[in-house]
């Protein structure tokens, strides 16, 4: 009889738990303070540390929200989050959706046509001239903006000082693209080939480091014309960006290693690596794993083709506030963003715990808050350098991003594709730039410019 | 007629707590994974990114499929690992489940706990690791070939050997599984007939093939079964340790199923590619469950 | 039947041989899970990727404390015990009690009812998440640790195992019983059970490790942090992208989510070797 009533519970179980919709909230906002209940984030990377800056806000306003709790959901990746959210709002479950979502430029775009996304135009217009210019540039769509920036990060190249000086090459020579090959072949030469210039990684990190944000933007290169075709094949400054790749791996001036991985580590604490190519979030990195070379490495910005002048595109860091029925928590992310952008004492009060812990914070993206000193202090792993300052001069002269389109996701994955095949030595660049377009024709045609 | 009817009835009403017994299994199929069935078949004809409309495009991804270079190198580089799953591991599963059968043994106990840790571990954590002992500048395995006075591979970087370090994986991660599930079919078989054949003077192969393999029939159909299943629905590996690249050399078709569905959102493509992948497990296990039978009856 | 322990120690060629591979095989098995365990108690910043600098003079438990900082894990921690524990009562029941009803009775429609089951092993059910997800939130069941262990309490691949497995269970010892008036779940429960044990234990194993290691639904059912499962926390440390966490704290995670199984399997498999030795004497 165990046996039955063992049955029994479990229909029970499945008959009884069945809820069907559940119903939005229909509290409202009264004189400024918000109803109980959860703010729901969907975030990627280490977003704890950005949710510190919302709790602290509750904490120092009490009567903002003195019920409202907010929750960051860790997700996988820009990929992970955008399918989470994307579930929730087709499935109904609004309960479950974020009231906003960390999104790239792609996917911020998609979700927008999808309808998920508020319309913030007019929320932003009033302040839109307070931000350094362009900020808004990649979070627009269509002509209206979807996404609140957090941070505009600048492409800049770290290089190993102590080897600098040990074999004599000057790094200000890296200010080109053709100054730092040059500086390459030097580092090599006089290091009887210990030295390697940078890293090359096997897989997809390539192009996206070296090519989407790094040669490509520089070189102004194009994936696609104004009508959507695939030029990629055909564009001149796309065959200047992958030629600058291939005389790197050609000259073997990059040590073949995976991104990130203790491999990579170990080479640059054995003075095997020279530059870090690019990016500033390199700056988390070597924080974290290479404590032991405090004092060694420096940062500039990077460099420039010497007839072109552009630096790498600048990375965007965004949320987009969802359409979640019957949630005004999306009214207070704005409001607690607003605080991040134009309030310098939390935002400083932010920055110094994010500093004593290590963590990731990024420099400010409205143009009086940047005219603080506190923005310009120095920095003890650099040796003293002022990486803030270093990250707020490495926006300018930046490059334009890439035009993102709707299907840029699945081109980034076939152009990898090709790359990596010329990593492996399977193929010469000039196959590869071929087949890159062949592929990218016969996968995707062409796409929507806009 | 009306007699075989009224006689299935009886039968019907004799095993009824048969149909009990199974039911809770059907019952969850059918909530859980009948309908999602369904949708994908419904959706594999339509070109869909998750939000909006799905769009009717007919025999279009499957027609796709066949000119998608990654799909096809996808394919091809899952029937290697099912291959090496086939050919590698059942038979150094089966080894190692022998050795800890054996009667002599001393420390049993102990060497059934080590050889089934590897099952334990999580992929994500050992893939690291594993990542780690490839790498062409300063990896363990390029170390132990320099030691031999060999030329260092490039093991993760090159599209001829990328496969290996994810075989080795899936191949040191799954084999105690099935160790395990043969080791216990061969606990089943009698001692005493062992000794009788020792008696009648058969070597150590010839008990294998007369007594072993024969007695483990059913669990070795089990076996090739779910190593079919597993190694043609391989991700985690390749997926921590290459990203499936460089290029598409090691990736797995799951993989590119879940790159379709939930990094570039073409979810009728990916759909499309479940039915493909769910069609090559059928033919493949019928297959197996063909020649199995026909060599059991041998 | 004879018992298997070893009397004496043999020194012939057999013997050594087999010792001999089987501490190859265990060197194998142990090494990449070792190493994790060493790397984890470097302090951030030592180098490690090389055999030479495998051990540290500085050993520290920093990296576990950092661990605990950035993820809620006794929380995790309990969610994932729950739901191993729970999943594997469910699944070893109701799969040999199917797998009992498979192998040992003719009732119509056994064969096609056992094709259709084959069948679904076969397909990946991780290929159609969304309509899961929907029939989950239909349930209630997201961000519940229901969604865990129920859809999953009976499978595919657990009855056809303990159908091969009950095949070859002896037919006489069910007439005996339903002669001393036995009906079937007393037979399962009562004659069956105490036989099929090693396979149990086996499934059981099995099965818990694949419940403590799941990563894929718990990562799709489980919104929240609390809610997610150990296996989740430690596995979003390394590959969340822009994360900087250091190798060692990554290291440290991944031997607090290895280790309790390690530990319990150990201490299990005493109890478990006693069982089998039972359970092959009787049979």
């Amino acid at each position: 009889m165990k046996f039955f009533r063992i049955c029994l519970i479990f229909a029970l179980v499945f008959s009884a738990l069945p809820v069907f919709g559940h119903g939005g909230r229909e509290a409202e906002i009264v004189d400024g303070t918000y109803p109980p209940g959860t703010m729901l984030l969907y975030g990627y990377g280490q977003p704890q540390y950005w949710l510190q800056f919302f709790t602290n806000y509750l904490e120092d306003n009490p009567n903002v929200g003195p019920g409202v709790r907010i929750q960051m959901v860790q997700t996988e990746g820009e990929a992970d989050a955008r399918q989470k959210a994307q579930m929730s709002f087709t499935a109904g479950a609004y309960s479950e959706m974020p009231d906003a979502v960390q999104t790239s430029p792609v996917s911020m775009q998609v979700m927008a046509e999808g309808g998920m996304l508020e319309d913030l135009t007019d929320f932003i217009r009033p302040m839109q001239d307070l931000f350094i210019p362009g900020t808004f540039d990649q979070v627009t769509y269509k002509g209206r903006i979807y996404g609140l920036p957090e941070s505009l990060r600048p492409q800049l190249l770290f290089y190993n000082l102590d080897l600098f000086q040990e074999y004599g090459v000057d790094p200000e020579m890296m200010d080109t693209v053709e100054g730092y090959i040059e500086a390459g072949r030097l580092l090599k030469e006089r290091s009887d080939g210990e030295v390697y210039l940078s890293y090359v990684d096997p897989g997809s990190f390539t192009w996206r480091y070296y090519g989407r944000r790094g040669f490509m933007p520089q070189a102004n290169a194009k994936i696609w014309d104004d009508d959507g075709n695939v030029v990629i094949d055909t564009d001149q400054g796309a065959r200047r960006a992958f030629e600058t790749i291939a005389t790197l791996m050609e000259e073997e001036l990059l040590l073949e290693v995976n991104m990130f991985s203790p491999p990579l580590y170990e080479a640059t604490r054995n003075g095997k690596i020279a530059t870090y190519y690019m990016g500033a979030f390199w700056d988390e990195f070597m924080r974290a794993n290479l404590q032991d070379m405090s004092g060694s490495w420096r940062a500039m910005p990077a460099p420039v083709y010497c007839d072109i002048g552009l630096r790498g595109a600048p990375v965007i860091g965004l949320y987009s506030i969802t359409k979640k029925p019957g949630s005004v928590y999306g009214e207070l992310y704005k409001e607690i963003w607003t605080d991040y952008h134009f309030n310098p004492e939390s935002r400083k009060r932010w920055t110094d715990r994010m500093a004593d812990q290590n963590a990731p914070y990024f420099v400010p993206i409205t143009l009086e808050m940047l005219d603080d000193p506190y923005w310009r202090e120095s920095s003890s792993f650099y040796g003293g350098q002022s990486f803030r300052e270093m990250e707020i001069i490495g926006l300018s002269g930046s490059a334009e991003n890439m035009r993102v389109t709707k299907d840029d996701a699945e081109a980034d994955m076939l152009i990898s594709a090709e790359l990596e095949l010329y990593i492996a030595g399977d193929q010469t660049m000039e196959q590869a730039i071929s087949n890159m377009g062949k592929v990218l024709r016969l996968q995707i045609g062409s796409t929507d410019p806009k | 007629m009306a007699n075989q009817f009224a006689n299935t009835v009886a039968r019907i009403k004799k095993y009824w707590s048969c149909y009990v017994f199974i039911a809770p299994f059907f019952l969850l199929f059918f909530v859980f994974q009948f309908f999602p069935i369904l949708w994908s078949f419904w959706l594999s004809f339509r070109k869909w990114n998750g939000l909006g409309p799905a769009e009717f495009v007919g025999l279009q991804n499957y027609i796709h499929l066949l000119t998608d270079r990654m799909f096809l190198n996808a394919l091809g580089n899952t029937a290697i690992y099912w291959a090496s799953g086939i050919l590698i591991m059942i038979p150094i599963a089966l080894v190692i489940a022998g050795l800890l059968n054996y009667r002599m043994l001393f420390g049993r106990n102990f060497y059934k706990t080590i050889t089934f840790l590897p099952y334990i571990t999580a992929t994500v954590a050992v893939g690291l690791i594993f990542g780690i002992m490839f790498d062409y500048n300063s990896g363990l395995i390029n170390q132990i070939i320099a030691r031999f006075g060999g030329d260092p591979l490039r093991w993760l970087n090159s599209t001829k050997y990328s496969k290996i370090p994810v075989i080795s994986l899936f191949i040191w991660r799954l084999t105690p599984w099935f160790t395990m599930i043969l080791y216990t079919g061969l606990l089943n078989i009698p001692l005493e007939l062992y000794e009788a054949a020792t008696i009648d003077g058969a070597n150590i192969l010839q008990k294998f093939r007369k007594i072993t393999v024969p007695s483990l029939s059913h669990i070795l159909l089990f076996c090739f079964i779910t190593v079919s299943v597993e190694s043609w629905k391989i991700f985690s590996e390749p997926y921590i340790l290459t990203r499936g690249g460089p290029g598409s050399s090691s990736l797995s078709i799951f993989q590119y199923l879940y790159v379709n569905g939930f990094t570039i959102f073409k979810l009728g493509y990916a759909s499309a590619i479940g039915y493909v992948l769910t069609f090559i497990l059928f033919a493949v296990s019928a297959m197996q469950f063909r020649l199995m039978n026909k060599w059991v009856k041998n | 039947m004879k018992s298997r322990k070893p009397n004496i120690i043999h020194f012939n060629f057999a013997s050594i041989s087999v010792h001999s591979t089987l501490m190859l095989v265990s060197l194998i098995a142990i090494f990449p899970v070792f190493w994790m365990v060493l790397t984890s108690l470097k302090p951030p910043g030592e180098s490690f990727s090389t055999i030479s600098s495998m051990f540290t003079r500085n050993p520290t438990i920093s990296n576990y404390l950092s661990v605990s900082n950035l993820v809620p894990i006794y929380r995790n921690f309990f969610n994932s015990v729950f739901v191993s524990f729970f999943g594997t009562i469910a699944t070893v029941f109701f799969c040999s009690l199917a797998g009992f009803s498979f192998a040992k009775f003719d009732f119509p429609g056994r064969n096609a009812l056992f094709m259709v089951l084959l069948a679904t092993m076969i397909i990946p059910p991780e290929a159609s998440v969304i309509p899961v997800f929907i029939i989950m939130r239909n349930l209630g069941w997201i961000n519940n640790l229901l969604s865990l262990i129920v859809p999953r309490a009976a499978t595919a691949v657990g009855i056809f195992y303990m159908r091969q497995y009950i095949n070859d269970f002896p037919d006489e010892l069910m007439e005996q019983a339903r002669i001393d008036g036995c009906n079937n779940f007393k037979i399962y429960w009562r004659i069956l059970i105490p036989v099929i044990i090693p396979a149990i234990s086996a499934w059981a194993s099995l099965a818990l490790v694949n419940r403590w290691n799941d990563f894929f639904w718990p990562l799709i059912f489980m919104r929240s942090r609390e809610m997610f499962t150990l296996m989740v926390s430690i596995s979003l440390l390394p590959v969340s992208e822009g994360l900087s966490t250091p190798w060692p704290v990554i290291m440290a995670g991944s031997s607090i989510a290895v280790l309790p199984l390690v530990i319990m399997y150990i201490v299990l498999s005493r109890f478990h070797l006693r069982e089998l030795t039972s359970g092959a004497v009787k049979g």
